[in-house]
């Protein structure tokens, strides 16, 4: 069974602007202020009247919320707005994207969990990857998916992990499915019981 | 793509729909219905001329539910080399054709939120048979139909029975046009845009979608190219090790089909890239008139789609 | 050809499955030669030789009853094992008309479909079905058009939406599989699907079959065979049920290979659907015990010399890897060496 290099995994790249878009939808947490901010210099120097149509949603990570969003807020950008925590922010994402229009760019900086769930619901809205860049920063946990009883598991940061619903040791594999926003497990001791491999931190 | 696996139909029904655009009801010479087939299809009329054979693709305009007939128009091309002038002087009621199976290069996208249809002149064919696929469905939608004139707009009488005011018509003869700008900038996230008419509109829809910031994949459209006329030239079949002289009014894929040598192919109007073709020598240089290879890959000059493209050259030597 | 059926047979439990003589000579054998790797090895699905597994579009055998039960079975446990998105309604509506007018066409003893306009007549003798409904009216069946259809059939179907230059898993009826999970792949792209196997990808192998896929025809269909190996006659290999199959693997000696170790065969099979213009995928497993396939003398050498050379990553990717030796072991005795004729006919 192929646990690497699995072609479902999905691929990140250092954001760029997209200034064949019109409009720029920017989602943001922790550590993600950083690529944004840099999307939107990036975007000032290109074109300043890109910037009052460009809206970011971001979410902190710990108590320090006012440097960045002052930030935002330097830069020029028409909109931007911090939310208590993901839940909220993807609310507020969902909400904007109903009254989006076509030419609309999103751009999410974050954990993959964020990007993920982001992504999960940009796809309801028929958003392609041609409308989306993302950029992976902050912790790589995993959100996994057990295919045995079906409870998603939140922060795995090891190879084997113990899943919520069922209390199996899974393995984490590569296979990474868009729609649930999460990556396989599957049973790792199925085979022959108890023997389970070093527990082993893979995703910091 | 394979001739063995054509249709056997009659001509039931012809009838002059605008000056220049003639429709054809066909039917199935064994009886029956014809093959069942999606909205935005095409099917491959093959016509047997005084001197040689005719393949032209045609979408399929009627409802994807009504398969006792099948329905092409057909708009009579000024520079046809044969196909068109053959449907329109030649074809009778009576008359028999073979046809391929249905194929669809300009299908719906399943997981739109609206689709907004635009059609200028004879490029309205493929968009009835989409509507027929749209009616019910429950995703919203409008069309936008550009014609010459009312005495052009081919089928105008059935498009307001069934679409209402998700009809919208505009005559270049009281100089009405379609406002691409405010209606391509206004769409809600998830639209999809299909085009078919002219080759200046289709361009100019394909810029200002990209210019309002649409992606690629959320632009559809289609035009089959009719084979221009050209100069005559040779080519060299390099696997099948023989000659064949390509005359000014023939395609290339034409003449290779008429010495005996088969290329695989599935819309022979520029646009699907089955026949894409691998060339091997040339002494002069390739004209291509296909919507299929990148200007990058026509630049590099080292394959060719012989359906509706050929060769200002004396040789061409083709891997076939 | 009509069947006789092996009504009680089992695919669970007491797995009391059997191949007759018959279906042993027309087992699929999927390996030309003496040596296995990918290739796309994709062919016209144009009716094979009387008798043969591919006489028909879709084969119905002596295990069709035994099959269906076993589905359902499944579906009562797991019912995400069959899925459909919303936007795959009208390829639903077209893999039942294949598969019905397949079936009445050409196991005419078995079913019979009589249609007056969109009021269709299903009559499945076999399994003492019959059902008037409306073509297109969801409401007039018990249950959505490809879940009822694929009930009554064998094998896996997966629907692929064609958009975007990509095909897209976004329906199915998956409970006879090699270890992969619908449930969990539905939605993805044509290679994220395929991401888990190995070597292909670098191959190329998707790439071209994609592209050809993206090209396949309406009245065209394609097929191809895949393979791997089983535990038991279980058709039901899922990911989701692993913990209950995992343990097979390690009970496997050289002793008892012969009848636990099975050669579990994919006939695939991809039709372009008209109404959709979506692709369907059906995939049509096929076991047999090492010990009824060594009673072909030709097969049994082959199979040897293939499982003997297997490369490494193939092993472990058809989860081979605990068993191998003791399959090789058991065929041994019956490979002397002697030349094999080419292709797979029994000889």
């Amino acid at each position: 069974m192929l646990v690497t290099g699995i072609k479902s995994k999905p691929v990140y790249a250092p954001l760029q602007a997209d200034t064949r878009g019109r409009y720029h939808l920017m989602l943001g947490m922790g550590v993600g202020a950083a690529p944004l901010l840099r999307v939107i210099f990036e975007m000032q120097s290109a074109a300043a009247r890109v910037l009052k149509n460009t809206r970011v949603l971001y979410v902190p990570d710990g108590g320090s919320a006012t440097p960045e969003i002052e930030r935002f807020r330097a830069a020029a950008v028409g909109n931007a707005q911090t939310f208590p925590g993901t839940p909220a922010l993807l609310e507020e994402f969902r909400s904007t994207l109903a009254r989006s229009l076509m030419g609309t760019r999103l751009y999410v900086a974050g954990t993959e969990s964020f990007i993920g769930l982001a992504m999960k619901i940009a796809l309801e809205f028929n958003l392609n990857k041609d409308e989306i860049r993302a950029e992976e920063c902050g912790t790589s946990a995993r959100r996994v998916y057990c295919i045995h009883c079906r409870a998603t598991t939140e922060n795995v940061r090891t190879n084997i992990a113990s899943c919520v619903g069922c209390g199996r040791w899974l393995l984490v594999r590569d296979h990474y499915s868009r729609r649930l926003a999460a990556y396989m497990g599957v049973m790792v001791d199925a085979e022959a019981p108890g023997e389970l491999p070093p527990l082993k931190e893979m995703f910091l | 793509m394979n001739d063995a696996q054509t249709i056997a139909v009659e001509v039931i029904g012809i009838e002059q729909v605008t000056p220049q655009i003639k429709h054809f009801k066909l039917a199935a010479v064994a009886g029956g219905s014809l093959p069942v087939f999606s909205g935005g299809s095409h099917i491959i009329v093959v016509m047997q001329g005084a001197d040689r054979i005719h393949k032209n693709p045609y979408s399929l305009l009627g409802s994807p539910q009504q398969l006792d007939t099948y329905e092409i128009g057909v708009r009579r091309m000024e520079e046809s080399r044969g196909g068109s002038h053959f449907m329109h002087d030649r074809v009778v009621i009576g008359s028999r054709l073979e046809i391929a199976h249905p194929v669809n290069l300009f299908g719906l996208d399943k997981i739109a939120r609206k689709h907004v249809l635009i059609a200028g002149g004879i490029g309205i064919t493929p968009i009835l048979a989409q509507l027929e696929d749209l009616h019910g469905g429950g995703v919203p939608y409008e069309l936008h139909y550009s014609v010459r004139s009312a005495e052009h707009a081919a089928f105008l009488e059935r498009l307001r029975r069934r679409e209402g005011d998700r009809l919208h018509t505009y005559y270049d003869s009281e100089g009405q046009m379609i406002g691409f700008e405010t209606l391509l900038a206004t769409q809600p996230l998830g639209t999809h845009v299909y085009v078919c008419g002219p080759a200046g509109m289709i361009n100019h829809v394909i810029a200002t979608a990209k210019a309002c910031g649409w992606p690629d994949s959320h632009i559809h459209w289609e035009q089959f190219s009719a084979p221009p006329v050209g100069d005559a030239f040779e080519v060299f079949l390099a696997r099948s090790k023989i000659s064949v002289q390509v005359p000014p009014d023939q395609s290339l894929l034409e003449s290779i089909e008429a010495a005996g040598v088969e290329v695989p192919y599935l819309c022979r109007g520029g646009v699907c890239g089955f026949c894409h073709t691998r060339v091997l020598e040339l002494d002069g240089d390739l004209i291509h008139n296909d919507h299929f290879l990148s200007e990058a890959d026509k630049a590099k000059g080292n394959s060719i789609m012989p359906c509706v493209s050929r060769a200002h050259c004396k040789r061409l030597v083709l891997d076939l | 050809m009509s069947a006789v059926f092996n009504l009680h047979e089992t695919f669970r439990d007491d797995f009391s499955y059997r191949n007759s003589a018959r279906a042993i000579r027309r087992f699929p054998l999927p390996f030309s030669e003496d040596s296995y790797m990918y290739s796309v090895n994709i062919e016209p699905h144009l009716p094979g030789p009387p008798g043969s597994v591919t006489e028909f579009a879709f084969d119905v055998d002596e295990h069709y009853v035994a099959e269906c039960r076993e589905r359902a079975i499944v579906l009562a446990a797991e019912p995400l094992r069959y899925q459909a998105l919303p936007h795959m309604m009208s390829s639903q509506w077209d893999c039942l008309e294949l598969i019905m007018e397949s079936l009445a066409r050409d196991y005419p003893t078995h079913f019979s479909l009589a249609k007056q306009g969109n009021r269709w007549h299903w009559i499945n003798r076999p399994l003492q079905i019959d059902q008037h409904f409306t073509f297109g009216d969801t409401a007039t069946l018990p249950r959505q058009p490809l879940d009822y259809i694929t009930r009554q059939a064998q094998g896996d179907f997966v629907v692929m939406d064609q958009r975007e230059g990509d095909l897209w898993t976004e329906a199915g009826m998956v409970t006879t599989q090699a270890d992969w999970s619908l449930d969990f792949d539905l939605g993805m792209t044509f290679k994220e699907w395929h991401g888990p196997v190995p070597l292909a990808h670098e191959l190329g192998v998707f790439d071209r079959a994609l592209k050809f896929l993206l090209n396949l025809r309406l009245g065209q269909p394609v097929r191809r065979l895949n393979w791997t190996m089983t535990i038991h006659p279980r058709l039901d290999t899922s990911p989701e049920n692993y913990p209950q199959w995992g343990t097979d693997r390690a009970t496997v000696t050289a002793q008892n290979a012969g009848d636990l170790v099975h050669l579990r065969v994919e006939l695939q099979g991809l039709w372009r659907l008209p109404r959709s213009n979506a692709i369907v995928f059906g995939i049509r497993c096929y076991l047999v015990s090492l010990r009824e396939l060594a009673t072909v003398p030709k097969w049994a050498r082959r199979v040897h010399r293939v499982l003997k050379d297997l490369h490494p990553a193939l092993v472990d990717y058809k989860g081979l890897t605990r068993y191998r030796d003791a399959a090789v072991e058991w065929l041994a005795p019956f490979d002397d060496g002697s030349p094999t004729t080419p292709g797979t006919a029994p000889e």
